[in-house]
């Protein structure tokens, strides 16, 4: 048994006899009452999810689960492919269980799929990724005066994000894949 | 951290005093320094050592609010205070709605209730969104809403609170309905929580809006409501997904007061937690207060709504997690 305190995203917990998989947590304290961690999570037999709230002092069951890097290949209508370089075995991750991630992979990519019974149920980005800046407008003079700081930004990988004014087409920015900010120039 | 929101930030703090300054507010800058810091079961201070020139040592903390030197200001004749300065708290997340140490607005009026409290949290909320450029946040021209607890739970959950109140194999029961482990040591409280997380509060800061009339077991150090004693006129306020403050019409009587502060003792006892000394000169100047409400605001929460950031640690200058972590 373990404590709620260890619940991580991609984690597989056995909660009424079945895995689920933590799509999000969040710890809690609301100053009066105990601490808690509050989930949200995924059935990996029948896709339902469940809010599910755990006080920080009970224990939960964590279902092994095997990390394995790979590389990503492609997608299509099945999904997302990836490869393990050693073995040269592939797998495919279902486009909503990609979900937002989506945007940021790119041919090469090196990430860590999280394996349940031999299949991906989580996917782990580089934390902080470069991107080119494909289109964006150029600063116009007096935005600044109206308070606007930053302007859309289309990216090489084609998602949009918010960027600096000062940020030109061309040049290379990272971007948290966690939260989708700009962090810096690359 | 980001430099631009750094600059609003400073022009937030200078609305807020600003905004209580004109309503006839004195500024107070109580320690952040105490011997006997607030006991809260699950609030755990920062502890230190103050040092005599004698070599004398003296147990000391930081403090987790000013409630009660704020308190002990209105007992001594002051009328409306506030104190903007920062609190910490030890052993929270760095997820990026905590930091250990943070900024906090708290304020107390004599000669008040809930509902003015709300009037006045509403008011400078409004004030110093209104002098912050650029407009991230809309704010809505409707006043902010004001749901129960009770309200909350029928809205939300469909669940019935008053049954359920003091009864805690009725509180099992529907925690089980809605999905959520029920452990034997699960006291009623517990129970309350994990439904509310899961189903209630997720929901509740959507638009902007007064929670109020707590279960008394989660009264803190407020008033039992005059119409029925199973519940506290405490009020939380949540905006932007956010809960920002947490305010009480006051409890005054110390015998109450001191048997809520042994309550909490034991419950921190019963957890393996460290206890301390009741805060003695607090529970005697309480009777001085008479009636009072008051509240305390989380400032960087509130500039992050305003700011747009979706991080505590964009709007503080070296965040604990630049500090220490590498």
């Amino acid at each position: 048994m373990a404590s709620p305190n260890d619940i991580k995203k991609g984690a597989v917990l056995l909660h009424n006899t079945e895995p689920w998989v933590v799509a999000e947590f969040q710890h809690i304290n609301p100053g009066k009452g105990a601490a808690f961690v509050r989930t949200r999570i995924k059935n990996l037999k029948n896709g339902r999810t469940l809010e599910q709230t755990y006080k920080v002092s009970e224990s939960v069951e964590f279902v092994a689960v095997e990390y394995k890097n790979m590389q990503y290949l492609y997608k299509d209508a099945t999904g997302y492919t990836f490869m393990d370089n050693g073995t040269y075995e592939q797998c495919t991750m279902e486009e909503s269980a990609v979900g937002e991630q989506g945007k940021y992979l790119r041919e090469g990519l090196d990430v860590t799929l999280t394996m349940y019974e031999e299949r991906p149920i989580a996917l782990q980005l580089p934390k902080k990724m470069a991107f080119k800046i494909a289109e964006t407008m150029p600063a116009v003079k007096g935005d600044t005066a109206g308070g606007n700081v930053t302007k859309d930004a289309k990216t090489d990988n084609g998602f949009t994000v918010q960027v600096p004014l000062f940020i030109q087409e061309g040049e290379e920015v990272i971007v948290n894949t966690d939260t989708g900010m700009y962090v810096e120039r690359a | 951290m980001n430099t631009e929101m750094l600059k609003q930030r400073s022009a937030v703090i200078k609305a807020i005093r600003a905004f209580f300054d004109g309503q006839g507010y004195v500024e107070m800058h109580t320690p952040r320094l105490v011997g006997i810091p607030s006991q809260e079961p699950h609030l755990e201070p920062l502890w230190t050592e103050v040092l005599g020139i004698d070599a004398s040592r003296h147990p000391a903390a930081l403090i987790t609010s000013p409630e009660h030197a704020l308190k002990r200001l209105l007992a001594a004749g002051m009328d409306k205070v506030y104190d903007l300065g920062s609190c910490f708290r030890n052993g929270e997340p760095w997820d990026g709605t905590h930091d250990p140490e943070f900024l906090m607005i708290e304020w107390y009026r004599k000669q008040a209730n809930l509902a003015s409290l709300m009037d006045e949290t509403e008011a400078m909320v409004r004030a110093v969104h209104g002098t912050i450029l650029p407009v991230i946040f809309s704010m809505p021209e409707r006043p902010f809403r004001r749901l129960t607890v009770t309200d909350a739970w029928r809205h939300y959950a469909g669940i019935d609170l008053i049954p359920l109140l003091e009864n805690r194999e009725a509180m099992a029961a529907a925690a089980r309905a809605h999905d959520q482990v029920v452990n034997e040591e699960d006291t009623w409280d517990d129970l309350y929580y994990k439904i509310f997380l899961s189903k209630i509060e997720p929901h509740v800061g959507e638009e902007p809006t007064f929670l109020y009339r707590y279960p008394a077991s989660q009264a803190g150090l407020s008033l039992r409501s005059a119409d029925d004693t199973r519940f506290a006129d405490r009020v939380e306020f949540y905006i932007g997904g956010m809960e920002l403050a947490n305010g009480f019409a006051e409890l005054s009587d110390a015998a109450e007061q001191r048997a809520r502060f042994q309550e909490d003792v034991r419950l921190r006892a019963a957890l393996h937690k460290k206890t301390w000394l009741l805060d003695e000169p607090f529970l005697k100047a309480l009777p001085g207060m008479g009636e009072a409400v008051g509240i305390a605001l989380g400032v960087d929460r509130l500039v992050m709504l305003l700011t747009g950031a979706t991080s505590i640690n964009d709007v503080i200058p070296f965040s604990a997690r630049e500090r220490f972590t590498h």
